[in-house]
């Protein structure tokens, strides 16, 4: 019963793994030819580190994973606490909640195009407003601001989840335990870092693996909002992988850059998948 | 616990901004589907005008603009989540009845791929899809979003089938049923509420996903996400336009996630925290 979800993912993995291994040793540009053109060895591994900003995206990719899951889980947490007060009106709050993690990250990246965009955009012109200093060609057309830019709309879409799912897990916490605790004299602070945080702590491990690999994987709001520009101040990994393959359509090179993203993400996913799972009932 | 007045009025005027953040992109985008050009892109924004349907009667009455999409879009996301059912119903199944040796090892291949960057997958599919002459048709689109959508509802359907006690189906079983009529007497029907929420989520997915449509489609099959990309990529940008169709993309979505209800902890999470 297991086979046909197997094979079927396998012929769909194992497929485009092994294209992509073959051709990283030819250089072949769709543009000039259908078919590989000459086999080159290991130049196209060379070149993804010479002609493409790999290490830039790289970098850019690490930022937005790790401070995008950082700021979402705190902030998300913060929402959490808020929403078990138990006060009424927090079944709205938490449908109003819902409504950003619904959009299509495609969608989002045109919403927040318009808040961003230069002089009458609500966000920029809120900004200026206050007081603060916008960039003169914008906040996605300024090299300072284009990345920053890019992790609002994902904290904007995704925070939601941290908030929902965490305040699930704060519901499942069990009233006997607080209870004792404050009988204990444990104050809020302490309540909330000795007690609370450890009963939830396989959740928020599951879902800021989910959300950092996502974030990690992050394509569509860079597509949208910036092209990775200004310049490479905001390309990924993904979308400099994008570019190379299907702007550039330089399929060897691309392929090259394939393998050593997969690589990367096979360690950080098996990274996680050690402290994630670990307990874990199969 | 006991609250004072006095702790209960910062709980709100805490969350009023939070919610404000979180709904205002969206209703402001609503606001710029439904008000007249001229008033888009003024200094300070004008928040007061008169409502026009034109951009949604231009968008989606006008035939040849994105009415097609919109079917695109129930094609490929409804295709999407049918084929992957037989697949994704019998191996959750088997991963929840049997205890098998390779159990653990194919759970985490799974949420792998779960994580792996869809891009990675597509420029191979692109450049085959070309070759064999399926760019532009739904069933490219289907087949490559089955990365997504198979492993998404085996760890979800799993979670379900592992509620409906064993039991009932050894019950059956002492009866004189064979393994297959159990499954489909007994265990189906009790599992079929977690069929659907599984199927409501992949299509959820399917309908939001961009990457595999911008690529694998042409302008026949275009996907509605892509519709408000159409607008973007011409010179002249149509914003009103951009709104209209990407407040149509946003509805289907909604609607699922308001009926879904109690088991989006558990969708989001792909069943593995129960919610």
């Amino acid at each position: 019963m297991l086979a046909p979800s197997v094979i079927v993912l396998f012929s769909l993995i194992i497929y485009p793994m092994g294209f992509a291994l073959v051709n990283s040793f030819y250089f072949w540009n769709l543009q000039t030819s259908p078919s590989p053109v000459q086999f080159i060895g290991l130049s196209n591994y060379q070149m993804v580190f010479q002609i493409t900003p790999f290490i830039d995206s790289l970098r850019n990719t690490l930022i937005l994973s790790i401070g995008g899951t950082f700021i979402e889980f705190w902030f998300g947490m913060g929402i959490a606490l808020l929403l078990n007060s138990q006060l009424r009106g927090m079944t709205i709050a938490r449908t109003i909640l819902i409504m950003p993690t619904t959009v299509a990250p495609i969608v989002v990246g045109f919403l927040f195009r318009y808040m961003f965009y230069e002089g009458s955009g609500l966000f920029s012109w809120l900004l200026t407003s206050l007081g603060f200093a916008v960039p003169e060609r914008g906040l996605l057309g300024s090299s300072q601001t284009a990345l920053a830019s890019i992790a609002v709309a994902d904290i904007w879409e995704w925070t939601p989840f941290f908030a929902i799912v965490l305040y699930a897990g704060l519901l499942s916490v069990p009233e006997e335990i607080v209870d004792a605790a404050r009988v204990d004299g444990a104050s809020r602070v302490q309540m909330f870092w000795r007690i609370i945080l450890p009963l939830i702590k396989p959740t928020a491990v599951i879902i800021i693996m989910i959300r950092f690999m996502q974030l990690f994987n992050m394509f569509d709001l860079v597509f949208v909002l910036t092209r990775g520009g200004p310049g490479t101040a905001s390309r990924t990994l993904s979308y400099n992988l994008y570019y190379e393959g299907l702007v550039n359509y330089n399929i060897g090179l691309a392929a090259a850059m394939t393998w050593l993203i997969v690589v990367i993400v096979t360690i950080i996913i098996n990274v996680y998948i050690l402290i994630a799972f670990k307990d874990w009932e199969w | 616990m006991r609250t004072s007045i006095q702790q209960k009025l910062l709980v709100y005027l805490a969350l009023l901004p939070v919610l404000l953040f979180f709904i205002g992109p969206i209703l402001w985008f609503l606001a710029l589907a439904l008000r007249p050009p001229e008033t888009a892109f003024t200094v300070p924004p004008q928040f007061i005008f008169t409502p026009t349907l034109k951009a949604f009667e231009y968008t989606f009455l006008e035939p040849g603009n994105n009415r097609n999409q919109l079917l695109n879009s129930v094609i490929v996301s409804s295709g999407a989540t049918l084929l992957s059912l037989p697949f994704s119903v019998s191996a959750a199944y088997a991963l929840s009845r049997f205890q098998l040796r390779a159990k653990r090892f194919l759970m985490l291949w799974y949420i792998s791929l779960l994580m792996a960057p869809p891009i990675v997958f597509l420029i191979p599919y692109f450049v085959v899809m070309a070759r064999l002459g399926w760019v532009g048709t739904h069933a490219s689109m289907i087949i490559v979003l089955q990365t997504i959508t198979i492993p998404f509802s085996i760890w979800l359907l799993k979670s379900f089938f592992d509620e409906v006690p064993d039991e009932l189906e050894e019950a059956a079983l002492v009866d004189g049923a064979n393994r297959l009529q159990a499954l489909l007497r007994i265990t189906l029907p009790l599992a079929l509420p977690g069929i659907i929420v599984t199927s409501m989520f992949a299509f959820v997915f399917s309908w939001n996903n961009t990457v595999f449509p911008l690529v694998l489609s042409n302008q026949r099959t275009a996907t509605l996400p892509l519709g408000t990309l159409s607008y973007f990529a011409t010179t002249g940008v149509t914003w009103n336009y951009i709104a209209a169709t990407a407040i149509v993309t946003m509805i289907p979505p909604m609607i699922i996630f308001l009926l879904l209800g109690r088991y989006i902890v558990r969708g989001l999470t792909f069943g593995a925290v129960k919610g």
